[in-house]
């Protein structure tokens, strides 16, 4: 079973209703290995997002997550990624309220920054960015109680 | 067959006359005058709808009932109960929190409803004083209580302009002190940053006074807030801002986010500005002589719609957009568009989203346009409101959920003054008709 990283952005944290919200389709859709609330600091957000290094959204990304506490969460299910993803919607928000109408980024994101969630794309991205938030957290230890569960 | 026909037609016609002229016979002393009753002396009323989960609406004033009521949302204008006890004099709308301007004898002057989980409408507690229980989620609209120096009377107190942010509020008072409340991460509150500050239960009301800002010969008129940046407009034209820059919505030629108020130049350096509008991180700006200047996010053309043109702008610049639809007098930024008005009373749309192309009556009035971040609305010389863009949880007001393509008029029983355009709910403070 695939795991990926599913990170509330501030400002959802802050719209209790919201939260609840997506939560609830969160423990409908996944098994939650591991949560918690972190504080994105601007180093800590720099080594999230290397990747869009460069790009001109890079400073805004990086310095809008420490508006205030965060939630990281990891989740596991069967092609979670693709699912998360899919729960998420389109990336930009103002595009998304047309193309998906009831994803989570068109109901509680406000613009193409304040895009609500973030979620890994790939399996190898999931395993860095879980390694940036939860340190302590070992995959392979993840997968193991996963398969108890199962037997 | 025919034949009786007719007698039974001129026997209902006699009859009919002869009761009219009955009618007509009756002693007009008797008939009664239409006179509206007035059970509401106040001025002004105020109309709420859209989505009334945050509490933003402050419809509700009981919890338990609260939890019984039917939909999340209010599709139609509903009237506001705290209006018809109070004498609202302005609205302001940000996300998920609305707050009101009172005028009152306790002197109270600022009201608020709705989220409060950055303390964006001050300290509020309830339950026992000494273990008081915070309030994340205000239902119902709750006084913010606004510090006074000595001798500051509550005339001094009343609102002159008030905008509302994403987790943050700047209020102006008569006297020319500003009030700013809650979040302050990337200075928008015009205070130094404190890194892991907490918001939330926070009873810290920032005070500046407008001298501070743009000395002693000039005054602050007008107060706008992005989500993460404020504006402070002055009576000579200047434009002060601090906040959130990664867009380039502060305007002050770089991407940097600073507690420190600054005068911003560029193309607006020399002209007087009279009216700033925005919404979320696009600022449009209007001068005296009815043209318009824009700065900050562009990624859907909406201050620059030329092939190579930046997606950020980050100094204010005139719009060359704009040049040909003659003297503006209005401008409204959302969140993926922008509007204009201009002198003929034709409402402009331009950027990405539901600009509302189609039948459309002059607004005439010079009331005022308005963007929120998906939706838009316009006023005509009637006072009667039209809105259309995305329907987010039924902002728009029109009793249903479905997006409106084309300006539609929403149910309001009152000429429309003011319009609130928050994220996910609408304000408008009406008059009444008489």
């Amino acid at each position: 079973m695939e795991i990926t990283l599913a990170l509330i952005k501030p400002h959802v944290v802050r719209n209790t209703y919201a939260m609840q919200q997506i939560r609830a389709l969160i423990s409908q859709n996944f098994t939650v290995l591991d949560q918690k609330e972190v504080c994105i600091t601007k180093e800590l957000s720099e080594r999230f997002y290397a990747e869009h290094k460069g790009k001109y959204f890079y400073h805004r990304l990086t310095s809008f997550m420490n508006s205030g506490p965060s939630y990281a969460l990891i989740l596991q299910s069967e092609a979670c990624i693709q699912k998360w993803r899919s729960l998420l919607g389109p990336t930009k928000v103002f595009r998304a309220v047309y193309a998906d109408p009831n994803c989570i980024r068109s109901l509680y994101g406000l613009s193409d920054t304040r895009n609500a969630c973030h979620g890994s794309d790939s399996e190898e991205s999931a395993l860095r960015e879980i390694s940036i938030l939860f340190p302590e957290f070992d995959a392979a230890v993840g997968r193991r109680q996963a398969k108890r569960e199962e037997a | 067959m025919l034949k009786t026909r007719r007698i039974l037609l001129g026997i209902s016609r006699s009859y009919t006359a002869k009761t009219k002229r009955s009618v007509l016979a009756q002693d007009k002393s008797k008939i009664k005058e239409y006179s509206p009753k007035t059970t509401d002396s106040h001025e002004h009323r105020v109309y709420v709808w859209g989505f009334q989960e945050t509490g933003a609406l402050g419809l509700q004033t009981n919890v338990k009932k609260a939890k019984e009521r039917y939909t999340e949302m209010v599709h139609h204008p509903t009237r506001l109960q705290f209006s018809n006890n109070n004498e609202i004099t302005d609205v302001a709308a940000g996300y998920g929190f609305t707050v009101y301007a009172v005028n009152r004898d306790d002197g109270e002057t600022l009201f608020g409803s709705g989220l409060n989980t950055d303390s964006q409408l001050g300290f509020q507690v309830k339950g026992n004083p000494n273990d008081p229980a915070n309030l994340d989620v205000i239902i119902y609209p709750t006084a913010i209580k606004l510090p006074r120096v000595q001798g500051e009377t509550d005339e001094d107190m009343r609102v002159k302009s008030m905008s509302a942010g994403r987790a943050h509020l700047v209020v102006l008072t008569q006297n020319g002190t500003i009030f700013t409340l809650g979040n302050n991460s990337y200075g928008q509150c015009g205070r130094s940053i404190i890194e892991e500050e907490r918001y939330s239960k926070s009873a810290l009301i920032h005070r500046i006074s407008q001298e501070d800002i743009c000395g002693k010969e000039d005054e602050v008129v007008q107060v706008e807030c992005g989500q993460d940046h404020s504006m402070f407009l002055t009576k000579k034209g200047r434009i002060y801002t601090c906040g959130w820059g990664a867009d380039g919505q502060t305007g002050q030629g770089n991407y940097h986010t600073a507690g420190q108020i600054t005068l911003i130049g560029g193309d607006v350096e020399k002209e007087k500005i009279v009216r700033l509008s925005c919404s979320s991180d696009c600022v449009l700006a209007l001068n005296e002589a009815g043209d318009a200047f824009g700065w900050g996010n562009s990624e859907y053309g909406q201050l620059d719609d030329s092939e190579l043109a930046e997606t950020q702008i980050n100094i204010p610049r005139a719009l060359k957009l704009t040049k040909s639809i003659g003297k503006i007098k209005d401008v409204a930024a959302g969140g993926s568009f922008c509007m204009a008005l201009n002198d003929q009373g034709l409402v402009y749309t331009w950027g990405f989203g539901i600009l509302g192309f189609g039948p459309f009556q002059r607004n005439n009035s010079g009331f005022p346009s308005g963007c929120g971040v998906f939706h838009m609305g316009a006023v005509n010389s009637d006072g009667d409101l039209f809105m259309w863009g995305k329907n987010r949880f039924g902002h728009l007001g029109l009793g249903h959920k479905k997006d409106q393509f084309f300006p539609f008029k929403a149910a309001i029983n009152g000429k429309v003054t003011k319009v609130a355009y928050g994220v996910d709910h609408t304000i408008a403070l009406c008059k009444t008709f008489f």
